[in-house]
């Protein structure tokens, strides 16, 4: 077996055989380690004196009268109208709710918004009315020139075969 | 296997609570009242306090019946209410206003401790040296502290307290590593 401070799973072996929790294979193979090991005899002797610490401390007995505190409550909660009861239920949840995820949801999309709408091109948001002036005269300009070149290459009409034919 | 015919038998009562069997309650009452004002009283570190957050916790369980699906072992989920309203407690700041003092407390303790009669010195020996594991696990994050009491009181596994703790496996190792370093070396002159 590797040294307790040396080995990854070092820390947890020295809990977990201090505490029982250990294979009893994995603590015999400790336990001859530590036979030869100074550093992890000491290891193994600090952590078993604060498991014993801890053991010393005993919690008080509960009061006889817990339960029928609690049924009091209950009763008396059984009495209040409907909604407040779903509103305390509300309140005070068993278990607090998971709030971060969807604030993290929301600041995910805010920021992904922000970013889509700061790479966008400028001109797509606020078109320039005097751009828009000058689009519009160039094309009066086209119509008005695409018309003369179209009565240019209108061919002779019938109606002026004098001038066309003066003999 | 019989733990897990107990932890079976926790989300069926659960359940049986839920269709409107007030007996069923009273059975998980009675079942994990102890563990859960121990739990507590060690967090908060106040008797009273502690009787008063776990009514609380089994006002809640009692409360979600209607909602309750087993998805989670009951005791996980109980632990998980309990460590909230102490985590809460502690740091709402109320730890300075309810502390009864520390004679008292010890006192409260002792009462069961002394099997065989011990002198005066020994007693006095033996408060001391409560007050040192008191006042070690008082200074520790709350976390920590948390994750020790369900570690060494009340023996729960690393997956079980992380689930109560809201946090991965890896965390909770790294969690009691820590504390019980700092432990080490706050109760090391007591050996």
């Amino acid at each position: 077996m590797d040294c307790l401070k040396n080995a990854g799973s070092g820390a947890e072996t020295l809990l977990d055989y201090c505490s029982g929790a250990l294979e009893p294979a994995r603590a015999v193979e400790l336990e001859r380690h530590i036979e030869n090991c100074p550093q992890c005899f000491r290891a193994v002797e600090a952590q078993r004196e604060v498991w014993e610490a801890l053991g010393r401390w005993k919690a008080p007995v509960v009061s006889a009268d817990f339960n029928a505190r609690l049924y009091a409550r209950i009763a008396l909660e059984n009495e209040a109208p409907a909604w407040r009861r779903w509103l305390r239920r509300l309140a005070q949840p068993a278990v607090p709710y998971a709030l971060w995820k969807p604030a993290a949801f929301a600041a995910a999309c805010a920021v992904i918004a922000v970013g889509f709408l700061a790479q966008m091109p400028a001109d797509r948001h606020a078109p320039a009315p005097q751009t828009r002036m000058e689009t519009d005269h160039v094309d009066i300009e086209q119509v008005a020139n695409a018309l003369e070149e179209l009565d240019l290459l209108m061919p002779a009409t019938p109606s002026t075969p004098a001038s066309a034919n003066p003999m | 296997m019989e733990a897990l015919a107990a932890i079976e038998r926790d989300a069926e009562l659960m359940l049986r609570v839920r269709a409107g069997d007030e007996t069923s309650f009273a059975v998980l009452l009675d079942r994990h009242r102890a563990p859960v004002v121990h739990f507590l009283y060690r967090m908060v570190q106040n008797d009273a306090v502690s009787e008063e957050l776990a009514q609380e916790v089994f006002l809640r369980v009692y409360r979600s019946r209607a909602t309750y699906e087993p998805t989670a072992k009951f005791t996980t989920w109980l632990f998980r209410i309990a460590t909230h309203l102490a985590l809460n407690w502690i740091r709402d700041g109320k730890k300075e206003k309810g502390q009864e003092s520390l004679t008292d407390a010890v006192e409260g303790a002792e009462r069961q401790v002394p099997d065989r009669q011990p002198t005066v010195e020994q007693e006095l020996l033996y408060e001391v040296k409560l007050r040192e594991v008191r006042e070690a696990i008082g200074m520790l994050p709350e976390k920590q502290r948390a994750a020790v009491m369900m570690h060494k009181y009340e023996e729960l596994e690393y997956s079980r307290i992380a689930k109560v703790l809201n946090c991965s496996e890896s965390a909770v190792k790294s969690l009691l590593f820590r504390a019980y370093e700092t432990l080490r070396a706050r109760l090391a002159h007591m050996a």
